[in-house]
């Protein structure tokens, strides 16, 4: 019933187009057809991945991994991301494994076009929020 | 051990194993085994509240029965007092307190249910928020599982063995000079666009003769003349 769900929502996804006229690129990710992955379009670098379940539809995106943190200010990201967390519209700051990541959660009765202003919203959250916690980061190589 | 220390230790314990693999699958395991134990003592629960409550009827009946009894025999008594057989009217009134006895009991056994009742309402009640809780985060652990292999999936097909594309500050980079030079595109295509337009406009002007076509020698020369007569 989720999988019927999840591709329902990719489907009018597909038929949509950010605010600003942005394509989005949607596909099924996973063999279970449980994880679909959006790339907004110049964006593929952060793709989006959606999952729907009973209780809620996640939309979550990969900032960055453990190796990637300046080791001496790791305690410093983690306050800068809780302190940060409610002023972001709509996406939160998270740990999956070694990954950070930033997501956003809706109802599953939510509407395509709450859909995608999440998406929209997420998609610039990540690029402000790696922008904005470079400071912590490694010297990119 | 509530659900969410129990998560926690999931997730943890998988984290600190070697690979990618972020939930212990042995934990998720416990928990769902955990949610079919809550499912299958809610059941039993339920099972036991329709009992109680049967027995409760049954109990129910038997109070409203003995006040009946009373009540009627009341009526006996005072009809024995009213024809002056004290003797019958004693007697009866022995049988009323027998009754009266035996009420009290099952009063006693009748209040015991109901408070029986509603505790395992209330159990059953929160057994059902539990396992509702339960099949929540039980779902959400193991959705979180599948992003993180699609994104290792991802990793592997974007990168290659090469690592340090997949630097998130790297990658901002690129995302930011594709912008930029998505910017400049369109600026220089609107820059190109309105100096075609300003040709464009130019000839049109000339051709209407509105500007002179050729700014050439004679046409100077003529413009100097007509210059030359007004001044004088």
């Amino acid at each position: 019933m989720n999988n019927v769900k999840l591709e329902q929502l990719m489907n009018d996804l597909a038929e949509n187009e950010l605010s600003d006229g942005t394509k989005l690129s949607i596909e099924m990710f996973d063999g279970e057809n449980t994880v679909a992955c959006i790339k907004v379009e110049d964006r593929d670098e952060f793709p989006i991945y959606m999952t729907v379940d009973e209780g809620q539809i996640l939309c979550i995106t990969y900032l960055f991994s453990d190796e990637e943190v300046d080791p001496a200010k790791r305690a410093e990201l983690a306050e800068a991301m809780l302190l940060m967390n409610v002023m972001i519209p709509l996406s939160a700051f998270s740990k999956i494994g070694n990954q950070y990541i930033m997501f956003g959660a809706l109802s599953p009765r939510a509407s395509i076009d709450e859909l995608l202003h999440e998406i929209e919203l997420l998609s610039d959250n990540v690029l402000e929020a790696i922008a904005t916690m470079s400071d912590y980061l490694k010297e990119a190589a | 051990m509530s659900i969410f220390t129990k998560l926690i230790t999931a997730i943890r314990g998988g984290a600190t194993e070697a690979g990618e693999a972020i939930v212990d699958t042995q934990a998720i395991r416990i928990l769902e085994q955990e949610l079919r134990d809550s499912k299958k003592a809610l059941n039993d629960a339920k099972t036991g509240l329709t009992s109680i409550m049967a027995e409760k009827m049954g109990v129910d009946r038997k109070v409203k029965d003995l006040n009946s009894k009373i009540k009627e025999h009341e009526g006996y008594a005072i009809q024995a007092m009213d024809k002056g057989d004290e003797a019958l009217a004693l007697e009866v009134a022995n049988k009323i307190a027998d009754f009266e006895q035996e009420l009290n009991i099952q009063q006693g056994i009748l209040d015991g249910y109901d408070s029986k009742v509603s505790n395992l309402k209330k159990v059953i009640r929160q057994t059902e928020r539990n396992i509702q809780a339960m099949d929540r985060e039980v779902s959400v652990v193991k959705t979180t599982e599948k992003v993180q292999k699609a994104n290792d999936l991802a990793a592997a097909k974007f990168s290659g063995s090469n690592s340090s594309l997949r630097s998130a500050t790297d990658s901002l980079e690129r995302i930011k000079e594709r912008q930029q030079q998505r910017e400049d595109q369109a600026s220089a295509a609107m820059e190109l666009e309105s100096e075609e337009n300003g040709d464009d406009l130019q000839a049109r002007l000339k051709s209407a003769g509105i500007v002179d076509s050729e700014s050439s020698g004679s046409s100077v020369l003529e413009r100097l003349k007509k210059q030359k007569q007004s001044g004088q």
